[in-house]
């Protein structure tokens, strides 16, 4: 291929290329899901999932034998203390909202 | 191909800015019509991903087709090249690694704005900071550092490849630290993202988790390549020589170490927001440093392979990073309060904190030594250069330290762990180290090393048993927490052990990576018993090192397109029993002008390696330098380990047993204080 031909083959290519980019950019999207702004809620419902996962966690090193009783008592209680504070404030959002 | 890559860098540069200015747009604007632009973005920054890629493969097919009308492939190749190593130009120069850093970041770009369903809002805006990161990498390589950029004359041949770079590590061992630094940039963009929004919540740290653990394991495997490939290549008979290159590599490591650990808390007990946040662009700048260090040539360098005026590019961007990262945080720093605070020093997070504080000390250190020859030429005129003795100093007891936090961190509770809990779990940890080291004391001393007159020893020493707690402390956590679940399933110990790993990959996929790290610092421990001899050998002549003996058989030269060689045939006995033969060599690549390389031979096992270096003939005969260099090859295994560990951690869990508590019951027992409010079982 002679060098004049394959810059035209380039430059065909180059310019295909960027007329389908931009087609693919602006053709107008199907899906019209913006995705949902998260809320204190939302939030909060997450942060009461990783408190139950640490309660779990908690509770399956105490049956390992890593924690005396006492510690055990004492985490149990911060955690579910923690736990019962997310869930009022949930409550309470929810309540408002509605 | 250079018409076809130069258009597709200014339509990459085009479309990047298109993603970056429409994103500002789309974020402010919060409407029907800002949504539908944010799209726009998006599908340009997936796009301008094509190009770049485009371009990277018409630089590569420069190089495979001996394109020297391309001044790059000119200055970095030759015909004789083998074609691994012409693929490699594209990362060899100072001009192709930019394209490089640019196709490694919109690959990222790309798939991040791929999986935008997770999070549009959250995407939308990390995926306009990473623009914005795109769009300065663009400038560059379209304004700055040209890869495509044509000679005026057309060039029979090449002048052909670094000859340091032409070992086959060389062809994997840049693009891994690369992969690690540019994938530095998607939590970076999360984080700062999480932070304009004012996100509500831990997701950002969630959705970047495997990223920042991907990228923190290429690093991990980029450095300790790179030491393999300074261990087998320069020939000096070590991996680490506290390099300026080698530290810059070692800087987004340690705070993203730091980082990966501190995340917990966050995540746990909604600790150390700030904390969290600022470590994570710190260990961004210190990637970007990194770079500029390697690129630039600010500082002198056996692995720095170019000298450009890129330097107050990447500074202004640094300090771009800077002002924005202040800014958003001086405006939203409220939003980043802690929910829980430090209720003791003897506690889990008190052991993150510990390990942050080490880690970032240990990176301040290595940031001094490594800025230390500019900051005193700039303020007494003199470059003065920090050498291994200092890093050594410092580094050593900060390593020490950490595994010890290593070992301690995982027996401790969150919380708070009272002094019954400790001697419960540190009982058999702390026996079976303490009686290690006794042992090792014992051995040493029968050996007639008198280890307490060598400072180097007594590091070992402290390695081994350190190392010794962390694995004790690893396996106790396997084992007990095995045992609980044999015994609740009625299975066996193994199938215990499996079951806990799956149901936590995250958390047991970390202690295999300590694991690994166990096995690095026994190898690096090695080094302390390290020896070394040299000695001109004729045919027929011998050395002894050790349990060793080098005969020189015979001695060759050799001469092909790419180079010619000289190689003394070295038959090694051990104890007087022939084990094997080693030809130590040394090369003159002709593209470079004669620039000798040491290729190394070397007879390694597990306990330890004989490194053999030609050192030339100055008299006729091969000059040869011998070294035993104990254990060594338990570095390289402990970074296999790692690699596990980190796959290990990336596979999710085992659908998890849930439990749910109805909200007024929780609610009630809130009210009642000290009631359980969850009634939940693992």
């Amino acid at each position: 291929m002679s060098p004049a031909v394959l810059n035209y083959a380039i430059v065909m290519f180059c310019s295909l290329f960027a007329a389908g980019a931009l087609i693919y950019i602006f053709l107008p999207s199907r899906d019209t899901d913006t995705g949902v702004l998260k809320t204190r809620v939302v939030y909060l419902y997450e942060r009461k999932d990783v408190v139950y996962e640490n309660l779990r966690d908690l509770n399956f090193e105490f049956k390992s034998g890593k924690f005396t009783q006492a510690d055990y008592d004492g985490m149990r209680l911060g955690m579910e203390a923690e736990a019962a504070r997310i869930l009022a404030e949930i409550e309470m959002l929810e309540s408002a909202k509605a | 191909m250079p018409l076809l890559g130069n258009f597709c860098l200014l339509f990459a540069l085009a479309l990047a800015i298109y993603c970056f200015v429409v994103g500002v747009i789309a974020a402010v604007s919060k409407n029907a019509v800002g949504y539908r632009l944010a799209e726009t973005a998006r599908r340009a920054g997936m796009a301008s991903f094509v190009a770049v890629l485009l371009a990277a493969v018409a630089l590569v097919y420069s190089a495979l087709t001996d394109d020297f009308s391309v001044a790059y492939i000119l200055h970095h190749s030759n015909r004789a090249l083998p074609a691994p190593y012409k693929f490699a130009v594209l990362w060899s120069g100072q001009e192709g690694s930019m394209l490089f850093w640019a196709l490694l970041l919109s690959c990222y770009g790309f798939v991040l704005r791929l999986r935008h369903k997770v999070d549009q809002r959250l995407v939308a805006m990390a995926s306009m900071v990473l623009a914005g990161i795109q769009v300065f990498f663009l400038i560059l390589v379209n304004f700055v550092a040209k890869p495509f950029g044509m000679m005026d004359r057309v060039v029979a041949d090449g002048n052909g490849l670094n000859p340091l770079l032409q070992y086959p590590e060389m062809v994997i061992h840049p693009p891994m630290l690369y992969l690690g630094y540019v994938g530095v940039s998607v939590p970076f963009a999360f984080a700062l993202a999480a932070l304009i929004m004012r996100y509500p919540g831990e997701k950002w740290i969630h959705l970047t988790r495997k990223w920042t653990m991907i990228a923190w394991c290429f690093q991990s495997v980029g450095i300790l390549l790179g030491a393999h490939w300074a261990y087998a290549v320069l020939g000096w008979g070590g991996y680490w020589g506290w390099d300026p290159v080698e530290n810059a590599s070692l800087l987004p490591w340690l705070s993203g170490t730091a980082f990966l650990h501190s995340v917990m808390m966050q995540e746990k007990r909604g600790m150390m927001k700030v904390w969290n946040i600022w470590l994570i662009f710190i260990t961004f700048m210190l990637s970007i440093l990194g770079t500029l260090l390697t690129r630039a040539g600010l500082v002198s360098s056996v692995h720095a392979f170019a000298q450009s005026s890129i330097g107050p590019w990447f500074t202004t961007l640094l300090g771009v990073v800077f002002a924005v990262c202040l800014i958003f945080y001086i405006k939203n720093r409220d939003h980043l309060k802690a929910e829980n605070k430090l209720e003791s020093l003897v506690s889990r997070e008190s052991s993150f904190l510990f390990n942050n504080l080490v880690l970032l000390g240990a990176c301040f250190a290595v940031l001094c030594g490594t800025l230390f020859p500019i900051l005193s030429e700039a303020v007494r005129g003199v470059k003065m250069n920090l050498g291994a003795p200092f890093y050594n100093k410092v580094m050593i007891p900060i390593g020490l330290f950490l595994i010890f936090l290593t070992g301690v961190g995982p027996l401790l509770a969150w919380r708070s762990t009272s002094y019954g809990s400790i001697k419960r779990n540190f009982a058999i940890p702390a026996t079976v180290s303490f009686t290690v080291m006794v042992t090792l004391m014992v051995v040493w001393y029968r050996s007639g090393i008198r280890f307490w007159t060598d400072l180097n020893q007594i590091y070992a020493l402290l390695s081994f048993t350190l190392g010794t707690l962390v694995t004790a402390t690893i396996a106790s956590e396997f084992i007990r927490g095995g045992r609980v679940l044999q015994n609740k399933l009625q299975t066996n110990l193994l199938a215990g052990v499996y079951l806990l790993m799956r149901r936590n990959m995250r958390r047991y996929g970390g202690y295999v990576v300590h694991f690994g790290v166990v096995l690095v610092i026994i190898g690096l421990a090695g080094t302390a018993f390290n020896k070394d001899q040299e000695k001109e050998l004729g045919v027929a002549d011998s050395m002894q090192i050790g349990h060793y003996e080098l005969r020189n058989q015979e001695y060759t030269q050799d001469d092909n397109a790419n180079y010619r060689s000289e190689a003394a045939l070295l038959d090694v006995y051990k104890d007087g029993k022939y084990l094997t033969r080693l030809n130590p060599e040394e090369r003159w690549f002709k593209a470079s002008g004669g620039q000798p390389v040491h290729i190394v031979a070397n007879y390694s096992t597990l306990v330890e390696d004989l490194y053999v270096i030609y050192e030339g003939s100055p008299n006729g005969h091969p000059f040869i330098k011998a070294l035993v260099n104990p254990l060594v090859n338990w570095i390289w295994i402990g970074v296999l380990v790692i690699i596990f560990g980190t796959g290990m951690a990336l596979v999710p869990n085992a659908a998890p047993v849930t439990a749910q508590v109805p909200k007024a019951v929780a609610v009630s027992a809130m009210e009642k204080q000290g009631m359980r409010a969850a009634g939940v079982s693992e």
